[in-house]
């Protein structure tokens, strides 16, 4: 049977990937959890869904010394999570096959406690781009008790008058910031419809916040 | 400054040296600020030293503000602390009322006195609250917040801030009932 | 003191309509709400507030250390700065900032990628010797982004530059404790019976 030597490569990577997720959990997860988490990550892969997020999930749970029984749990049910993120975007009608980076997103949504109808809607507003910072957007102000869908409505709304990208977590921004001025919450959410699209954005770190940024992982800094 | 600023623009103001800006917080925050206080420390003269401590530390600290468009909850946190300190001095969970809150309508009738009373009854339930119901309970009911801005307040996990605020409206029923 | 219905709670928390509670459970639902209106009931300002005594003391000259640490904040935040030169010299000044522009740029800060933000932690822990951030944007290792307390005021901070996107963390404080951060917006369940702390890195320069 003759390969084609992209699905060659394919092949050979597959099993050093699941080496390499292996590799991240040894020594960082309980040992007796690690063969639970390594078959979840196969079944993602083959499924098509995302592996990241289950390695991650699985080095917290390491990290913050949760029993092998518990992070097997937690791994398993995310796993369930985002299968159910995935079927989601297909009921709101997504071209399939869904990019890793999308299921996650739409996982994210839901976990932060969006409905899926409404989650739905965004999904369905915003075809062939990334939802994430809409998503949020919306988030952002379901968690400041104003109604899910009415937020989804003026995310889209702003979406549909060219906001895109994180000009959109701007939008709830300002609505959050008129209702602190002391407007009810349909009374901020009219002030930000009508400033649209033009809602302000956030002032730029200051040059002395970045020039003492680090990255990650490099010198750590002496204590005081 | 001209309309209505938002706390980042203000802050920034601060920040960039227009330290009469700061005028601006005072305003809009006072009246929430000094109607917490006085709740948690049972007298208005003492909130108001409380809360003007804690005004004057916030401006003091402005720049340690990561995010102003939390202004309001990073104040409310600063006077939370502020009344902490002076309740720990005073050494007692209870709280003494000096003086009986102004009443939003003044008029002599019934239903005016009425409500004066039902006004001390609560408070008197509030005052017997420990300071951490008490707290919890005005930050949820009097002054609005949420969970999430509670716990930023606090620095207490939303489960704990809960269990607090169900005790105290547990507490405050029964008095309300007892005296029905 | 008696436990009371918990759909009580749940209808003043939010979590369920007042709607859906039978005629009882809303009278008393109904009794709390008034107790606290009462409470909330506005307090006007006596006299011109609080107003003159804060700005008074605003004005005063800050304690000396406190004055060192506002310099040292005033040169580090951005002025605006007018010149006035002459035609001849602006020549002069433009090969100066050419020159200016080949210094290494390690020097001046991280350069930062398209795709790059700043995440900005801070939290207060006055009694803590250490304080680090751990999250999904670093495998959440406990001991390798360190928070520092420069001024000894209980508020640690760290200045982190990352990828764009959305991360969970949380800090940890003396290497073993672990602490969402209640200052940030965005909470979500851990999993293991907590809340991880959400931040959005956004491009820095855009």
């Amino acid at each position: 049977m003759a390969l084609r030597p992209g699905l060659i490569l394919a092949l050979l990577a597959s099993p050093l990937a699941a080496q390499s997720e292996r590799d991240r959990l040894e020594g960082r997860v309980p040992a007796a959890a690690i063969p639970t988490v390594d078959s979840l990550v196969q079944l993602a892969t083959r499924e098509d869904l995302p592996t990241e997020p289950l390695v991650q999930k699985a080095l917290e749970g390491g990290a913050k010394h949760q029993p092998a029984g518990r992070i097997a749990a937690a791994a398993q049910a995310m796993l369930g999570q985002l299968r159910d993120a995935r079927a989601l975007l297909v009921r709101a009608g997504d071209a399939p096959p869904a990019t890793a980076a999308e299921v996650t997103t739409i996982y994210a949504a839901l976990k932060r406690g969006l409905p899926g109808p409404v989650v739905e809607r965004i999904v369905a507003a915003l075809p062939q781009e990334p939802r994430g910072s809409a998503l949020h957007a919306v988030a952002d102000l379901a968690t400041h008790h104003f109604e899910p869908d009415s937020a989804a409505t003026l995310i889209i709304d702003a979406a549909r008058q060219g906001l895109r990208g994180e000009r959109l977590l701007d939008v709830s921004t300002a609505v959050l910031h008129e209702v602190q001025r002391g407007h009810s919450r349909a009374e901020a959410v009219a002030v930000v419809r009508r400033q649209l699209p033009n809602v302000p954005s956030p002032p730029k770190p200051a040059r002395a916040s970045v020039a003492g940024a680090r990255r990650p992982g490099t010198t750590t800094l002496a204590p005081p | 400054m001209r309309g209505n600023p938002s706390d980042t623009e203000v802050v920034a103001r601060v920040l960039g040296g227009d330290r009469e800006a700061f005028g601006l917080v005072i305003r809009r925050y006072e009246t929430g600020l000094l109607r917490f206080a006085t709740r948690m420390l049972g007298s208005r003269d003492v909130a108001a030293d409380a809360v003007a401590e804690g005004l004057v530390r916030a401006y003091r600290h402005l720049a340690s503000c990561r995010d102003p468009s939390r202004l309001r909850t990073w104040l409310y946190r600063i006077v939370a602390n502020r009344c902490k300190s002076y309740l720990s001095r005073r050494g007692v969970g209870d709280v003494p009322l000096e003086e009986a809150p102004p009443v939003a309508d003044s008029t002599d009738n019934e239903a005016s006195l009425e409500r004066a009373e039902q006004l001390a009854l609560v408070a008197q339930a509030l005052a017997r609250l420990s300071p951490d119901k008490r707290e919890a309970f005005v930050l949820k009911h009097v002054e609005g917040l949420s969970y999430q801005e509670m716990a930023a307040v606090t620095g207490e996990r939303i489960p704990t801030l809960k269990m607090r605020v169900h005790r105290a409206r547990e507490a405050l029923l029964q008095v309300l009932e007892d005296h029905a | 003191m008696n436990s009371i219905d918990p759909r009580i709670h749940q209808a003043l928390d939010g979590e369920i309509a007042r709607e859906s509670l039978p005629p009882e459970l809303r009278r008393v639902v109904d009794r709390l709400e008034s107790a606290a209106a009462l409470l909330a009931a506005a307090f006007p300002p006596q006299g011109a507030g609080l107003e003159p005594r804060v700005m008074a003391a605003v004005r005063r000259p800050a304690p000396s250390g406190e004055r060192v640490r506002r310099l040292l904040r005033w040169f580090a935040t951005p002025q605006a700065v007018t010149f006035r030169i002459r035609p001849a010299w602006s020549l002069a000044l433009a090969a100066a900032i050419v020159l200016l522009t080949l210094v290494p740029a390690e020097e001046r800060g991280p350069a930062l990628g398209e795709h790059e933000g700043i995440a900005q932690f801070v939290g207060r822990f006055p009694d803590a010797h250490s304080v680090h951030v751990a999250g999904s944007f670093n495998d959440w290792r406990t001991g390798t982004i360190p928070l520092e307390d420069r001024d000894h005021d209980g508020v640690w901070r760290a200045t982190v530059v990352l990828p764009t996107g959305a991360y969970e963390y949380m800090f940890v404080v003396d290497g073993e404790r672990w602490v969402p951060d209640h200052w940030a917006d965005r909470l979500v369940e851990d999993d293991f019976g907590r809340e991880n702390s959400i931040v959005i890195v956004r491009a820095t320069w855009r």
